[in-house]
């Protein structure tokens, strides 16, 4: 009979993460078997297989995609003739100095704060799951939920650049670009979300259940 | 004998977030319970759980055809207008050259938000009217997984930023669909207050177990 209040996986025991069904795992699985969820028929899985190295792979990315985002000119705006190239600190400055400061915030908070947070935790989890640390487990996953809900917010950029580039068409006169940086900034985006979806939430306790 | 080993299974849970097994109450609607040792919330009841999503989804179907048929935000300068939708900023990314951008915008605006009011419409539906079949739970599994990656609340921030980025250049007037995408996420926003996915589950243990 299995233990109430211990790690599932120590007894051959596994909740869908998706159904939250409970399922005891056959005893006899092959390598490359894999055991799907009776009610929702995901893939069942004690911990994401390769968690570890797959988020830190798409941190990594994250990470060197950051720099190119941040000194590529994210949208170019032409005005009367002259293109002033833009990149997402120059933008905020820009906002700034017109005295629009929430909004100067709002872009600051979503497309600087936000990435960088992310990748700081991300790392900050990585390593601490690898050295089987036991520091505030609690606070940690409450970490990693806020990473994954926030991420989605430095998209906001993107959204503002694909608005502006459909609305500002008055050719010479005034016209709005994409530059490089928005690429970049798009795939830093993209990757730490990836990351985040990837990263086993589960490991972080495991150093708790010995 | 069977029914006795299920009883068990439906109170018995697995923390997703620390993997704690653990016993469970039977939930009254308005409650909720927290893992034992992480704190993080395993279920929760709420009132009329499906009939009131029920009716968002419809809504949010209305609204949503709704906010892609007329011009959300519209430019004007010297004589001449530019206006803007959901699509049509996908569209322009498009048109300057920027395909990876432009199918980023194109997924968390349209595809996705549409692939998860539909899907529900369907669950909810199959559950509502008990049409048992296999697909409902693959699909409101799927739905689960791309939730993060609908960013229409996001679109509309970036509608806000942009318009008062452009009040200074231009006039800038507020479309119709403006005020039908602001309903919008009003009602997705209270769909995702009112919704308690594990009712669905319930339903489908009980159907497939």
């Amino acid at each position: 009979m299995s233990t109430l209040n211990q790690c599932a996986r120590a007894q051959g025991i596994v909740g869908c993460q998706h159904c939250h069904t409970v399922t005891k795992l056959p005893k006899d699985i092959a390598e490359n078997q894999c055991v799907r969820c009776p009610v929702c028929h995901a893939k069942l899985e004690s911990r994401i297989a390769h968690s570890w190295g797959k988020t830190l792979a798409l941190v990594l990315a994250a990470t060197f995609m950051f720099i190119p985002a941040n000194i590529l000119p994210i949208m170019n705006v032409t005005y009367l003739g002259t293109g002033t190239p833009d990149t997402i600190i120059a933008g905020v400055m820009k906002l700034l100095k017109a005295e629009m400061w929430p909004l100067a915030l709002i872009v600051f908070v979503a497309s600087f704060v936000v990435p960088i947070m992310k990748i700081v935790v991300l790392f900050g989890l990585l390593i601490t799951v690898k050295m089987k640390s036991q520091w505030r487990p609690v606070g940690r996953t409450r970490l990693f939920q806020i990473t994954e809900f926030v991420g989605r917010w430095s998209m906001v950029d993107i959204f503002v650049l694909a608005i502006l580039v459909a609305l500002v068409q008055f050719g010479n006169l005034a016209s709005v670009d994409a530059g490089l940086g928005a690429l970049s900034f798009a795939a830093v985006v993209v990757l730490t979300m990836f990351a985040a979806h990837t990263f086993d939430q589960r490991l972080i306790w495991d150093a708790m259940n010995d | 004998m069977r029914e006795e080993r299920d009883k068990q299974k439906a109170h018995l849970r697995v923390c997703g977030e620390c993997d704690l097994l653990q016993k469970t109450p039977e939930l009254q609607a308005g409650q909720l319970i927290r893992c034992v040792r992480c704190q993080s919330i395993i279920e929760k009841k709420r009132y009329h759980s499906l009939d009131r999503s029920l009716a968002l989804v419809l809504t949010g179907l209305i609204l949503f055809f709704l906010s892609n048929m007329f011009p959300l935000l519209t430019l004007k300068a010297q004589g001449v207008e530019f206006d803007t939708n959901l699509i049509a900023s996908s569209i322009e990314l498009l048109r300057i050259d920027r395909p990876f951008l432009a199918i980023l915008v194109f997924v968390t605006t349209i595809v996705v938000p549409m692939f998860s009011l539909f899907g529900m419409l369907f669950v909810f539906m199959s559950v509502k009217m008990r049409w048992h079949n296999e697909y409902v739970g693959p699909i409101f599994r799927y739905l689960h997984n791309t939730q993060v990656w609908g960013m229409l609340e996001v679109f509309l921030l970036a509608i806000m930023v942009a318009g008062v980025k452009l009040a200074d250049l231009a006039e800038v007037i507020p479309g119709i669909s403006l005020y039908s995408f602001f309903a919008l996420i009003l009602v997705l926003a209270t769909l995702g207050s009112t919704l308690s996915p594990d009712e669905i589950w319930d339903h489908e243990r009980e159907a497939q177990l």
